[in-house]
């Protein structure tokens, strides 16, 4: 009869009809920004990851995670600018003009988070917090002052705001914190936080050591004070200093750019890509100048490497940057070139190709190198993280426990910006694609 | 096959009666090289009657390119060629903005989305990501200790490479065309099969927040064997193919040597 006539397969005709029909769908529009994200990993029993299920489960089905192999994100509410690792704990600054500008997490027994008011007991404070908690600043202009830089050492902590100077809190044993050292001063649950303003221009970077601090001013010179027994404080003599001091010695009158330290060691790039060097030798970081273990002058070290762009240092080993994007090594525990090479006084290149150097892509260099205590991270122009050394409870980010004795690729959703690396943990911030 | 001139016939020693050149009756052995009745061509007829043929690595029916076959002895070569684990180049050409079932553009429509937010930075980082995850595969699978130093040196030329069993592997891969809706991809990789491929470009689109197609598969390198050493349809005579089998040889045992010595 014909009325109803079976469908059959779709011709060509039918199926193009079709697929032009078809409604579209838009996921991401043409003025789509890429968002900034904070990935954590390693130890988390402190509380230095700043999540809190990992400690303490929220859920029945949770268990606590004493590490985090693998890189995790942290949901920030603001756009995390710096940040800075410490020995079991996090600080977290924001560029941004809000009262808030920097969080802290991890431990707290020496204030280094400043004063984080407990709420079953309003006068005692948390000594580990768990989560990015914020830190009250006694800043004048709080709307108005921005933050710059963070920076951790062992139990103290520098903030750097752009116009009312450094602001340190935690642990003052030493001076380390740059105001005089108070006898028998119970540091638990401490409101003071110190401000240093005298300077001879504006500071520009600060850097933590284990117990001592380094400050670098606009006008390229640099300033100490804290612990000096290993002459870290670089002011000529091994006692403490309680106010931030001029360094001399060879970098007098030197425009230095950029300072580094987490241990007991110092080196500073000057402008012309000369790398100087003070602190403690034992480990032969400044052997390449003297036999002595403790250097307690700035001393050149004559390297000829080419021009220096940045420099690592960390606990037992080096590493700097050159202009053309290799990375040196020098120093002792594992240094990224195989399990052979265990100390090594002068500067050893590691081959590009370990960084996604080929012939396929020849343009892959490093841009930036940074040190935790055992460990090295570089980040490559193409937004890559690559790290080696000791795996101290899971703080390379590989996934594995093993110690990693030459470059690894880290695999991280998005392109890693920065990186900073702790003793038993690592943040980095990143954005995504 | 069989028209072609033969080998000469073998020849063999006999020792044959011959009449002495004294008198008659008496028989001596005269030694002489007479050719061996078996080699006859009557006695043995055609040389060969059946070739035997294997293929190398699959290539798909929606694929295009070079495809690897050995001829009788090359059969065994065929197999050494696999345990070398060399590395296979394709040419992948994709489009965006379609999705469909079987990541190919002749399969039934899943979604269509809008593709004007994607430029070739955003397509290069994504390459990028990929070819790390991938490089980390290639230093698991290729179960080396990493805490060696003959690891780290093997690693630092680039020559860490699974030589068993594992999931595809993609070496490098790089963007060669870019233009919107379409791109074309060079893709390097191991242990792989073409809709594996196509699940890639179907994921590189995804992670675009697009979505993607794969148009076209071509294989222009397998191991030693590339496209000008291939024959195209026309040329699949006799002569080209001997010629052809002549001239890789020597490609093939350089490459066998080196790599399972």
């Amino acid at each position: 009869r014909g009325f109803c006539v079976p469908a059959g397969p779709p011709s060509t005709r039918q199926l193009r009809e079709a697929e032009e029909a078809a409604p579209v769908f838009q996921y991401a529009g043409k003025a789509a920004k890429r968002k900034d994200r904070v990935f954590v990993w390693g130890f988390s029993y402190s509380g230095a990851l700043g999540i809190p299920s990992f400690v303490k489960p929220d859920a029945g089905w949770k268990k606590p995670r004493r590490i985090q192999p693998t890189p995790y994100r942290l949901e920030t509410e603001d756009k995390i600018s710096s940040a800075a690792c410490g020995y079991g704990f996090t600080l977290l600054a924001s560029n941004t003009r809000d009262i808030t500008k920097v969080w802290g997490m991890g431990l707290n027994k020496d204030s280094q988070l400043g004063f984080q008011r407990s709420r079953r007991d309003q006068t005692k404070g948390y000594e580990y917090v768990l989560e990015p908690s914020p830190i009250p600043l006694p800043l004048e202009k709080p709307q108005q002052t921005r933050v710059l830089q963070v920076s951790c050492g062992r139990a103290h902590s520098l903030v750097l705001t752009d116009s009312e100077g450094v602001f340190t809190m935690g642990n003052n044993s030493y001076g380390q914190c740059g105001r005089k050292v108070v006898e028998d001063e119970i540091y638990s649950g401490s409101h003071l936080i110190h401000q240093l303003k005298e300077f001879d221009s504006r500071v520009v970077q600060v850097v933590c050591g284990q117990d001592h601090s380094l400050f670098r001013t606009k006008k390229g010179s640099v300033y100490a004070c804290g612990w000096g027994a290993d002459g870290q404080t670089g002011l000529g003599h091994y006692n403490i200093t309680s106010v931030p001091t001029k360094l001399h010695g060879d970098i007098a009158g030197v425009n230095i750019i950029q300072v580094s330290s987490y241990g007991d060691c110092c080196l500073a790039v000057s402008d012309e890509g000369d790398v100087f060097g003070w602190g403690n030798s034992e480990y032969l970081q400044l052997a390449s100048v003297t036999e002595t273990t403790q250097v307690n002058v700035p001393r050149h070290l004559p390297f000829k490497i080419g021009k220096v762009k940045e420099a690592a240092c960390g606990g037992t080993g080096n590493a700097v940057l050159t202009e053309e994007g290799n990375v040196f090594v020098w120093g002792y525990g594992i240094l990224g070139k195989g399990p052979n090479l265990i100390e090594t006084a002068e500067p050893e290149m590691i081959p590009p190709s370990l960084f996604g150097w080929s012939d396929f892509s020849p343009d892959t260099r490093v841009a930036h190198v940074r040190c935790g205590l055992s460990q090295f991270a570089a980040l490559t122009n193409r937004g890559e993280l690559f790290v080696w050394g000791k795996n101290v409870r899971g703080c390379l980010g590989t996934g594995r426990m093993e110690d990693q004795y030459f470059p690894w690729r880290v695999t991280v959703p998005g392109e890693v910006v920065d990186v900073a690396c702790g003793v038993d943990h690592m943040v980095s911030m990143v954005r995504s694609f | 096959l069989n028209a072609a001139p033969e080998r000469a016939p073998r020849q063999q020693v006999r020792f044959l009666p011959t009449p002495a050149p004294g008198g008659g009756g008496a028989v001596e052995l005269v030694a002489a090289s007479v050719p061996v009745l078996a080699d006859h061509p009557l006695v043995r007829g055609p040389r060969f009657r059946k070739l035997k043929i294997g293929a190398g690595h699959r290539l798909d029916v929606k694929a295009s390119g070079v495809f690897v076959l050995g001829i009788g002895h090359g059969n065994k070569l065929l197999t050494d060629l696999y345990n070398c684990h060399l590395t296979k180049v394709y040419t992948v050409d994709g489009l965006f903005g379609k999705a469909t079932d079987d990541f190919s553009d002749t399969g039934n429509l899943v979604e269509k989305t809008t593709f004007d937010h994607i430029t070739r930075e955003k397509l290069e980082r994504i390459l990028a990501v990929i070819q790390g995850t991938n490089q980390k595969a290639l230093l698991m699978y290729s179960n080396i200790d990493m805490k060696t130093q003959e690891a780290y040196e093997l690693a630092v030329k680039g020559l860490i490479r699974p030589m068993g069993k594992s999931p595809p592997i993609i070496t490098a891969i790089r963007c060669l065309q870019f233009a919107l809706p379409e791109f074309q991809l060079e893709i390097h990789c191991l242990h792989e099969t073409q809709q594996y491929l196509r699940k890639m470009v179907h994921e590189i689109g995804l992670e675009l927040k697009s979505s993607a197609v794969c148009t076209q598969v071509r294989r222009t390198r397998d191991g030693v064997f590339t496209v000008d050493d291939a024959l195209p349809r026309t040329q699949w005579n006799l002569q080209s193919i001997q010629e052809a089998i002549r001239n890789c040889q020597l490609k093939v045992e350089a490459e066998l040597e080196k790599t399972l010595a």
